[in-house]
């Protein structure tokens, strides 16, 4: 890339921070490469943060990302609205699953398996939290430990219900937002939601006490 | 006090998931439970633990950078190489079409070597830059090698191209032995190892002949059509590019195959590839041991064309017999023509995971491809091929069985077993069917097929007209029974008068009908029978009552009167069903001539066989029994009994 033209994206950015979603996408459709940057970057917290704790690891979690925008780059004309936010969850889980299931196929362990955290890209969801957070050693291990039996217990969940428990729990969709990703009713919804809740209270810990 | 709530309606109840009714009973009793309410909090308590995971995953500016720079990318090269997808070759089975280079006769139109020679770099450049302005609207699925420059077989031209790239190539001549071609091409001398980086720039676009032979195979549950071409390319000794196109086509370019049918161990397809730039169009790259014409089968998967069966009925005068027609009618919208093709048609479901349609418009085959740098490990284009990996297997197991039989079968069955029923019909001989038609074929005739006729009255199912059945069965003592006979529409006729017009009687849809199996066409409402039962008489009688003088049971007695009416110059056969809306019922028919059968528990059906142009009637008496009269009636039937 040029300087020129990062220099018109960067521009071209600033401008578009108040441009609503609709316009964003319109914009996008007509060869706008800077709404598309726009686009990547108003949902990029969110979607990251939704594709992290469904694959529980950093790394996957960007590639999904990757995937997930690339999709919505070349399928962006089939978008409908209204909710652009639905829609990118709707192809994010869809990324998700699918890779949930490929590594299933493949017979993967989870990448969320304990490893050296040389990088902050190599780090897993619990080293990263743990190194951002802790200050004491003792009760780094006391938090790494809770969290380590929430992710995996969250792992547990069948590959839709953890997605209905991300998308309903961590980025506070409504149940009706959750049914238009997730492309099911409401009651379905409120089904996996009860279900994966069921079996998370089988396995989370029985106290809190967990804040420092 | 209600019972406790169990853990499950505390979590409903906790997260909103329960209806309204249930939310606020679970509320009432939170408010009167201490114990529930603790566990309750408990619950809550346990859950707030997921808060340590509600971090914030910020993306930062190199992700999104690489993520827009990774999406809006102008398109790349991406290189399948063949031999990492081994169940192409297996699906090959199912898929279709054979891709070929020069036949015998155009050898003897092809210009003399020196004037290819002085021609070529002219038209090398004219050729170069049709190809960079080629458009979809000019093109149509076709394919081109690598080789001289061979004149088209005129005769043969079609818009389907078959294009040939100019790299020097030997010249064949007609039906001349391979060998001693190849012996013309120093077969001492050794093929560079590293293949061509890419086909060279200019391409020459030469019409081929005809395809040798094509087959078409309609799996209609899905819209998919397995195609398999034959055609005869001509190779140099070296490495060959075949260029494919299939642009105004529904062709699935994923799922393209090429075999060499002849010197398996000379000849390897080595890689397809998809040049950048260029939609919709795929290279082979072909690395032969031989010179000269080789036989290659080209299979893909296309979408756009469908067929259905339908049938004609025509009954004899006296409506005990019946001529039956079977045709199917092909419909090809799938961008191509298809010429002299075979035809086979498959009746069952195929297991599809992505519309034929839909890949066939993409606009690379496997997606868009990405320069490696800002690759992130994704996995698109392998996944576009996994996930039709299954579809190919199946496809792959019903063309083995497929394969296994005769070509040029009628109307055959083919297997029947596991979890997958597939039947298939073949069309004999060949059919063209080009592009945007419909052809409707003869698919079999049988005569004088004994068939009953029937008419049946039902309130409760088909309102107050009588319905006309026809019935027969897919056997041999019926005429049929050689083969099951797919779905479709039936239209029967009768004749109209002595002269032997038609007149149309009635039509209806039918399912999937195997041997020996019974099948009754309803052909709708009877216009010249007409039944109407008319109530004669209703009473109350045998009523019962408590010690505070209520009525606690009773029997109601009903007099039917039914009229049935024929104006048809024809005896009619007829089934009236009556329901009486409870199990406790008693008939009696008054005057002989009907008879009637308990048809279930709550009906009964009266038989009767009404002469033509006339009228029958019958009159019965059902009695119902209610309240505490049930017990008596019921006790009664247990005595007689």
């Amino acid at each position: 890339m040029s300087y020129d033209t990062r220099l018109e994206e960067v521009v071209g950015v600033v401008a578009l921070t108040g441009i609503t979603d609709e316009s964003l996408m319109a914009a996008h459709l007509r060869g706008d490469r800077a709404a598309f940057h726009e686009l990547v970057r108003r949902y990029g917290d969110r979607v990251l943060g939704y594709l992290f704790r469904m694959a529980g690891n950093r790394d996957q979690a960007e590639d999904l990302f990757q995937e997930t925008f690339k999709r919505v780059h070349e399928k962006a004309h089939t978008f409908r609205g209204p909710r652009l936010k639905s829609w990118l969850f709707t192809i994010a889980t869809r990324v998700a699953i699918d890779a949930a299931r490929r590594r299933k196929r493949a017979g993967m362990l989870s990448l969320d398996q304990p490893s050296d955290c040389g990088s902050e890209e190599g780090c897993s969801l619990a080293e990263m939290t743990a190194a951002s957070e802790a200050t004491d050693p003792a009760d780094d291990l006391v938090q790494e430990e809770r969290k380590q039996q929430i992710r995996d217990a969250i792992e547990t969940l069948p590959v839709k219900q953890r997605a209905t428990l991300v998308l309903a729990y961590y980025q506070q969709l409504s149940y009706r937002e959750v049914a238009q990703v997730m492309g099911c009713s409401v009651g379905t919804v409120k089904t996996q939601m009860s279900r994966a809740l069921a079996r998370l209270a089988r396995r989370l810990p029985d106290s809190l006490s967990v804040t420092k | 006090m209600n019972e406790h709530r169990t853990e499950q309606q505390l979590i409903d109840y906790a997260f909103q998931l329960a209806s309204e009714a249930a939310m606020q009973e679970t509320r009432a009793h939170l408010e009167a439970c201490q114990a529930c309410g603790q566990k309750l909090d408990a619950l809550r308590a346990k859950f707030a633990t997921l808060d340590l995971l509600r971090d914030e995953i910020p993306a930062s500016d190199d992700l999104i950078a690489q993520t827009v720079a990774a999406a809006t990318a102008p398109e790349a090269t991406r290189i399948i190489p063949i031999w990492r997808h081994t169940w192409l070759g297996a699906a090959a089975a199912v898929i279709v079409v054979g891709a070929a280079l020069l036949v015998t006769s155009t050898f003897q139109t092809r210009p003399a070597p020196t004037e290819t020679a002085t021609r070529g770099r002219a038209y090398e450049k004219a050729v170069a830059k049709e190809e960079r302005e080629m458009r979809p609207t000019t093109e149509s699925m076709g394919l081109s090698t690598s080789g001289r420059r061979i004149a088209a077989d005129s005769a043969a031209s079609k818009p389907s191209p078959i294009a040939s790239e100019s790299f020097p190539a030997p010249a064949a001549a007609p039906g001349k032995p391979l060998t001693m071609m190849a012996a013309a091409q120093k077969l001492d001398e050794a093929i560079d190892e590293k293949p061509p980086f890419a086909p060279a720039s200019a391409i020459e676009l030469v019409v081929l002949p005809r395809r040798e032979n094509v087959q078409l195979t309609i799996y209609n549950s899905a819209d998919l059509t397995l195609v398999r071409e034959r055609r005869n390319l001509t190779l140099k000794r070296g490495w060959n590019w075949l260029q494919f196109m299939w642009a105004q086509t529904l062709i699935d370019p994923t799922s393209l195959t090429l075999e060499p049918l002849e010197h398996k161990d000379q000849v390897e397809v080595r890689q397809l590839v998809f040049p950048p730039r260029l939609r919709e169009l795929g290279r082979w790259l072909i690395r032969s041991e031989v010179s000269g014409q080789v036989p290659f089968e080209l299979t893909y998967l296309t979408s756009g064309l469908a067929w259905r069966a339908f049938y004609m009925g025509t009954l004899s005068a006296d409506e005990t017999t019946m001529d039956l027609e079977a045709y199917v009618r092909v419909d090809n919208h799938s961008g191509e023509d298809y010429e002299d093709a075979q035809t086979r048609l498959i009746v069952g479901q195929v297991h599809l995971l992505d519309q034929i349609r839909d890949l066939a418009q993409r606009q690379y085959a496997y997606g868009s491809p990405l320069p490696v740098e800002g690759w992130r490990g994704g996995v698109a284009g392998e996944r576009a091929a996994e996930d039709r990996g299954e579809l190919r297997r199946e496809l792959a197991f019903i063309q083995d069985r497929l394969d296994s039989l005769a070509v040029g079968q009628e109307l055959r069955e083919i297997r029947k077993e596991g979890l997958s029923e597939y039947f298939l019909y073949t069309i004999k001989g060949t059919e063209t069917i080009p592009n945007t038609w419909g052809k409707r074929l003869l698919s079999f005739e049988a005569h004088d097929i004994p068939v009953t006729s029937l008419y049946k009255y039902d309130e409760q199912r088909w309102g107050t007209q009588p319905i006309r059945f026809v019935s027969f069965a897919n056997d041999t003592e019926h005429e049929l029974g050689e083969t099951p006979l797919p779905n479709g529409a039936v239209r029967i006729y009768g004749r109209a008068d002595a002269e032997g017009r038609l007149s149309y009687t009635g039509g209806t849809e039918v399912k999937y009908i195997p041997v020996g199996e019974e099948v009754e066409l309803n052909l709708g409402p009877a216009r010249l029978v007409k039944v109407a039962p008319i109530l004669m008489e209703l009473r109350t009688e045998n009523y019962v009552f408590d010690d505070d003088r209520d009525i606690t049971g009773w029997d109601e007695a009903r007099t039917w009167k039914v009229e049935v009416t024929n104006a048809r110059t024809l005896p009619v056969e007829i089934e009236v069903t009556r329901g009486f809306d409870t199990p406790q019922w008693e008939l009696t028919l008054a005057g002989d001539g009907v008879a009637y059968e308990k048809h279930d528990v709550t009906h009964a059906r009266f038989k009767l066989t009404v002469a033509p142009r006339s009228e029958e009637v019958f009159t019965y008496t059902v009695t119902t029994y209610h309240g505490v009269r049930e017990e008596v009636f019921i006790k009664r039937q247990q005595e007689q009994q």
